[in-house]
């Protein structure tokens, strides 16, 4: 399926840290800022989980955030989609063998949503570009959950 | 506490520049009358993994400790390893590319702090404008290092990749962007009437506070203290140029300690890291970028070292320390320790924050530029009534920006 | 404040302390294409003089900063290395002295210095929590960095044997029963 010309409604985001270094946290920030301007395509980062279309998840889950991790997730609206951003939320990264890193983001998802549907977006950190991308695809995966393919 | 009463844990537009910090704040009315700082959630156990690991693959994970001032752990944690194995002899000119890029990493973080504080104040034009121009300095870091973020620049011996004459010039040129555009940033902060009555007098440290808790950086200097690593115990090619602390009072404003004079420092500081940059581009000496290019041969020499090192370097955000131990025929560090600069201001912020009302706490807490991670959010306990709340930053924000527009009326 | 330079300071505290001074060595570092240079002391002293040794380097500099503390385990004991910076304010003065201290691992215990200068409360904390050493009149003895849910006794810098049990206790918690 082919991004269409136009958003039908704009894609709101809500940004979590499970315990990132901040890289990938900046680049976020980057994008909405007047270079990338994401604004412009109606991508809009927000305050509260239950406004969100979109999760961006960025960082390698900590003993401390492991219950919030899940907790924010439920409290997002159906349909969802949820973005992991970087190297350390896909896999841990460099992070891997620390005693106060429970794991990537996926594995907390799963647990409590076994369909839960992960855009990955690589990179430590990954590109503005990269990023804005990756919310594009989101889009996509959205379309699809909504059932409206016009 | 939190535990029980948590609500939601992130704030909202600009999430990324909060220390993942818990404060607990015990309020009289609108003004604070206690506050309990507690970190922690973002901890990730950094230098017990750094202990399993040898020194070349530590160098990575020093670096993504934090994706703001990421080199300035590669920084230290290089000067404490060479310290530590003392067989190293690290060329003239990597000295000078270490300072460029420190330099660079410093314009880049003060920019990007000028944002925040300018979002934390509701002042979302000038939250753009500053991080439009950030957005120079950050290709500039990519045309040197190939990465926007974590320029893994630093090795033991020198530095991974030199900065050819052919780049020069294009580094040259964002320079004089920036100081053509200098004058705007600075008339705009600090003559804007808005900005001065937001920030003239919130958040106080006194000048004995500051030495007392050991506050360290721009923290320390907004009170008047002369601290800053580069001239106290000049390392490396900061040993040539004459760099005097950014002190408020030399420019002709008040050593206040307040936010006011931490805007002041940080903006000075941009204007002094460009001279540095140039005069540094300026004298490069020519010659080998590293001691030792063989990476095995690094690994071996730093195998048969045996000692300790502590490696300080003046990070953005002020003194940044790595203790390292190697220890003879073993590959993993024997010991490692990391001190980041926040860690230090910690109990500055206590001394900051007490007596504001809670429409300041969110500039206040951002004006010592916490660093870590993104964490925060804040129990709010009412001494009349007992009665405890949890606001998250959104509130905070709301409440700071409600106070900036009744200002403007 | 009289200042000083490595070796001054190191005769001095070996004048006062004399054997109690367990090792001491003067790290000396040229910087720049000028090749000026800057001193470091690392001093291990007993425990019976830490705090005598602390407050002589505080009356030498009332305004000594504290840099950190690290902190290791070297199997029978564990040392805390101090570091401070003495002398800061002028170009090129400021003399980091690495002040060691071990503690056998039976009777952890070392006296606070926070009373001498207010801003090691926060390293304090963190050795307390991170080595399982106490530290004798600590104004705030809470945990700082470790997760509420994290198990008591875990000591992450330890070394020995047990330690290592619980951690992969923590490792197995995690895969297989969650969070």
């Amino acid at each position: 399926m082919d991004l269409k010309k136009t958003f039908d409604q704009a894609l709101w985001v809500f940004h979590l840290n499970t315990g990132s270094c901040n890289g990938c946290d900046i680049e976020i920030v980057a994008a909405l800022t007047p270079r990338y301007d994401v604004e412009r395509f109606g991508i809009k980062l927000v305050g509260s989980p239950r406004h969100a279309d979109v999760l961006l998840m960025t960082g390698p889950v900590t003993r401390a955030m492991a219950p919030r991790v899940k907790r924010v997730y439920n409290q997002t609206p159906d349909p969802k989609v949820v973005l992991v951003i970087g190297n350390c939320g896909t896999t841990t990264g460099v992070f891997y063998e620390s005693y106060n890193i429970l794991g990537p983001i996926d594995h907390f998802l799963k647990q409590i949503d076994p369909d839960v549907k992960i855009v990955y977006v690589p990179g430590c950190p990954p590109r503005p570009e990269a990023i804005i991308d990756a919310v594009a695809k989101a889009w996509l995966v959205l379309e699809e959950l909504r059932g409206d393919n016009k | 506490m939190a535990d029980t009463t948590y609500t939601f844990p992130i704030g909202p537009v600009h999430p990324a520049l909060k220390e993942p910090t818990m404060f607990k704040f015990v309020m009289d009315g609108e003004v604070v009358v206690d506050v309990d700082v507690q970190p922690g959630i973002n901890h990730r156990g950094i230098e017990f993994i750094g202990m399993r690991r040898n020194v070349l693959q530590t160098l990575h994970l020093a670096e993504r400790i934090c994706g703001i001032c990421s080199i300035v752990h590669q920084y230290a944690f290089t000067l404490a390893t060479e310290r530590a194995a003392q067989v190293f002899e690290v060329p003239e000119r990597a000295q000078y590319i270490r300072i460029i890029m420190a330099e660079l990493e410093r314009l880049h973080s003060h920019l990007l702090w000028a944002g925040v504080a300018a979002h934390e104040l509701g002042f979302d034009t000038l939250l753009h404008l500053s991080w439009k121009i950030r957005e120079d300095v950050q290709d500039v870091l990519e045309i040197i290092s190939g990465n926007r973020v974590n320029y893994a620049m630093y090795y033991p011996g020198g530095v991974r990749r030199d900065i050819p004459p052919e780049k020069i010039p294009r580094i040259k040129k964002v320079l004089d962007h920036y100081k053509e555009n200098f004058q705007m940033l600075a008339d705009t902060f600090l003559g804007d009437p808005v900005i001065k009555h937001r920030t003239v007098g919130v958040g106080t440290l006194s000048k004995k506070d500051a030495i007392a808790t050991s506050t360290v950086g721009p923290t320390t200097r907004a009170s008047g203290v002369m601290k800053d690593v580069r001239f106290d115990q000049p390392y490396d090619a900061y040993a040539d140029i004459d760099i005097k602390p950014v002190i408020p009072s030399n420019y002709g404003f008040e050593d206040a300690g307040d936010v006011y004079a931490n805007i002041v420092v940080r903006l000075i500081e941009v204007a002094q890291s460009i001279e540095i940059i140039e005069y540094a581009l300026d004298n490069m000496p020519s010659g080998p970028y590293r001691a030792e290019m063989n990476v095995n041969k690094v690994l071996m020499m730093l195998r048969k070292a045996d000692g300790e090192g502590f490696g300080i370097h003046e990070a953005p955000r002020g003194e940044m320390c790595h203790y390292v131990r190697l220890k003879e025929n073993q590959d993993n560090l024997d010991a490692w320790k990391v001190r980041a600069s926040t860690y230090n201001n910690i109990l500055a912020w206590q001394k900051k924050l007490i007596g504001q009302q809670i429409a300041d706490v969110s500039i206040v807490a951002a004006s010592i530029d916490p660093c870590i991670g993104c964490m925060d959010r804040v129990a709010v306990v009412d001494s009349r009534t007992g009665k405890e709340k949890i606001m998250t930053d959104v509130d905070f924000h709301r409440l700071s920006v409600e106070k900036t527009k009744r200002l403007r009326k | 404040m009289k200042v000083m330079n490595g070796d001054e300071f190191a005769s001095y505290i070996k004048d006062r302390f004399g054997n109690n001074v367990l090792s001491m060595r003067v790290d000396k570092f040229k910087n720049g294409v000028k090749k000026s240079e800057f001193h470091s002391v690392w001093l291990r002293v007993d425990r019976s003089v830490f705090k005598d040794v602390m407050r002589a380097i505080t009356e030498i500099h009332d305004e000594a900063h504290i840099a950190v503390a690290s902190g290791s385990d070297l199997g029978e004991e564990i040392e805390i290395i101090y570091h401070l910076n003495l002398f800061w304010g002028e170009r090129n003065r400021q003399l980091t002295v690495n002040l060691g201290v071990r503690c056998p691992k039976d009777d952890p215990h070392l006296p606070t210095i926070s009373d001498l200068i207010p801003g090691a409360l926060i390293t304090e904390r963190e050795k307390q929590e991170f080595l399982g050493i106490t530290i004798d009149g600590i104004p705030d003895p809470r945990r700082l960095f470790l997760a509420e849910n994290t198990p008591e006794g875990f000591y992450p810098w330890r070394k020995d044997e047990d330690q290592q049990e619980k951690l992969k206790k923590l490792y197995r918690d995690v895969h297989e029963e969650g969070v």
